[in-house]
């Protein structure tokens, strides 16, 4: 949901200021300059959050504020003062009326922003509001780790990402980070001093613009107690020490919620190909089935009728696999796809010991599958290269 | 009841300067130093030498206090300054500013004026004289001055702000 926030202000330079202040976040902000105009503005646009003047003409702050409280529709909009209005007894009596902040002016754009974030649940604008980020992106990653080792191995680990892995030892370092830079994920380490990761969790969670960055706990497989604490105080999710970097590569990607679907899909020529890579963890066939149908339709909807299944980096098969490619002919078939195999001699021979892969035939290379389909075209096989699998209950 | 005969000159002193560093400080962020050596000039009611050399345009920007006590402040920006303080508030280039109009750079001098005026105020309000701020208006001339009635306490203090000057005119009701 977007939020709105009604700024009435006289000055449209503190109109202008709030909107600045406001034009990262996911909110809508509506204007008016006066309590009249405000008034007609509350009703009309029923506005989540209001900051309120008070030395305004036609009608005043606190005259528009006592209207506010007395209309039972919209008695319940929460109101924040902005205004250079203060002195503690003007304060009081205002507060008595029923407002949820006061910000005297001069004000920072970064505290207002932060009294509003406590009232409603303030999202940062993604770039492309639509569009997923893909694993080709560029992203901050901070490491905060008393362990030079484990940065080192998180960074050598990941060093074919695009992503930058930035590692600071203290949470003194990870917060003057934060304050200069909005990283994409955190990874905080369980074993820095004082229940340190914790705090540091919590600061982070407080600032508005961080309030929805993951943050991951890196902690020894054997203790469970820290590894429970992390759970419930609500980390995104628990890295366990030795670091398995494959595992920590797909958990940041789901984290950042990132496209991953390139790595397995792309279209190459007026061919569909579905690559598996050499280690299919159970993982990585979950995310393969996430996109398996969304992405077969897409080829289909832009005209493509050829489909090559990649298997030739695979070390080998298992069940999760072989059930993912049964459903990856099977989707094919309903979408009248012609479809195709590569493989390499491991996998050509583990075939041929399941009854469900048997029959499966197989090219050696794009060239040979993509040469394949100008045969099969003219044969009446229902236009598959490969023999149809048998269903899989 | 305190009376304003009470507030001494270096309380009203210190009272503005600290609202003048504490607004161009958090919108600005920007130093204001108060030049200690020509202020409180014609405190007595004297004829009133212009304080700034005015070269060009100044943008005055004014807000009133009512209450116990009452008052006003005027403070003057040469043009290239209001611009300036505008194009900081609002986060516009220079060419926008122009294209904009002159409206808008009267609009950030009066809120300037307004938020410096409301901290010192509250201050005094503070101290047990409650006020009340009126609305700001914007005077622009290249050849003017501005006299008070002879009934009126004048204050004039003088601000460095970088390379510029801000001139703060305090003009008050003497106690009844």
């Amino acid at each position: 949901m977007r939020y709105k926030i009604l700024t009435v202000d006289d000055s449209k330079t503190v109109r202008i200021i709030v909107k600045k202040a406001f034009k990262s976040f996911d909110c809508e902000i509506i204007e008016a300059a006066n309590g009249v105009e405000g008034l007609a503005a509350a009703g009309k646009e029923m506005p989540d959050l209001i900051l309120l003047d008070i030395t305004m003409p036609v009608m005043d702050g606190v005259e528009m504020l006592t209207k506010i409280k007395s209309d039972p529709t919209l008695k319940g909009i929460p109101v924040i003062m902005l205004t250079a209005e203060g002195g503690r007894d003007n304060v009081l009596k205002i507060a008595k009326i029923g407002v949820r902040d006061y910000i005297v002016k001069p004000f920072k754009e970064d505290v207002l922003v932060e009294k509003c974030g406590r009232i409603i649940d303030l999202k940062p604008l993604t770039d492309g509001p639509t569009k997923a980020k893909s694993i080709f992106d560029p992203a901050t990653i901070l490491v905060v780790e008393d362990k030079p080792a484990i940065i080192q191995q998180i960074q050598e680990g990941l060093k074919h990402t695009p992503w930058k892995i930035h590692g600071v030892n203290t949470t003194g370092e990870a917060i003057d980070f934060c304050g200069k830079n909005t990283p994409d994920l955190v990874i905080i380490s369980l074993s820095l001093p004082d229940e340190a990761a914790f705090t540091l969790f919590r600061l982070i969670r407080q600032n508005v613009k961080s309030k929805y960055t993951p943050i991951f706990a890196l902690v020894v497989k054997t203790e469970m107690n820290a590894q429970q604490q992390a759970q419930q105080v609500g980390f995104s999710y628990i890295v366990t020490k030795p670091i398995e970097i494959s595992e920590l590569e797909s958990k940041i990607a789901k984290a950042m919620n990132l496209d991953t679907s390139q790595r397995y899909f792309a279209v190459d020529g007026d061919v569909f190909v579905m690559r598996l890579p050499e280690n299919t963890t159970q993982t990585v066939v979950g995310e393969v089935l996430n996109y398996l149908k969304p992405k077969i339709a897409e080829a289909v909807d832009s005209g493509i009728v050829k489909a090559v299944i990649d298997l030739h980096e695979l070390k080998g098969l298992n069940m999760a696999v072989i059930k993912l490619l049964i459903q990856a002919m099977q989707t094919c078939k309903e979408l009248a796809l012609q479809y195709t195999l590569i493989g390499n001699s491991q996998i050509v021979s583990e075939c041929k010991g399941f009854e469900d892969t048997r029959n499966w035939q197989f090219h050696d290379s794009i060239a040979d599958a993509k040469a394949s389909f100008g045969k099969s075209a003219s044969s009446s096989n229902a236009g598959t290269a490969a023999p149809q699998p048998a269903a899989v209950a | 009841m305190p009376t304003i005969d009470q507030i001494s000159e270096s309380v009203f002193r210190e009272t503005i300067n600290r609202a003048v560093q504490d607004v161009f400080k958090t919108m600005l962020s920007k130093a204001a130093t108060m030049n200690n050596s020509s202020d409180v000039a014609n405190a007595d009611g004297t004829p009133w030498e212009h304080p700034v050399q005015i070269n060009g345009q100044q943008v005055v920007g004014t807000v009133g206090f009512i209450g116990d006590i009452s008052g006003l402040i005027y403070l003057y920006l040469e043009a290239s300054f209001a611009n300036e303080v505008a194009s900081h508030m609002l986060g516009m280039t220079n060419q926008e500013l122009v294209e904009a109009g002159d409206e808008v750079v009267n609009d950030a001098v009066g809120e300037l004026t307004n938020m410096t005026v409301g901290t010192f105020k509250n201050q005094l309000a503070d101290k047990g004289f409650p006020c009340r701020l009126t609305i700001p208006s914007i005077l622009r001339g290249s050849n003017f001055s501005i006299e008070p009635v002879s009934s009126a306490t004048r204050r004039i203090y003088r601000f460095n702000v970088g390379a510029h000057n801000l001139v703060v005119d305090l003009l008050m009701k003497t106690g009844d």
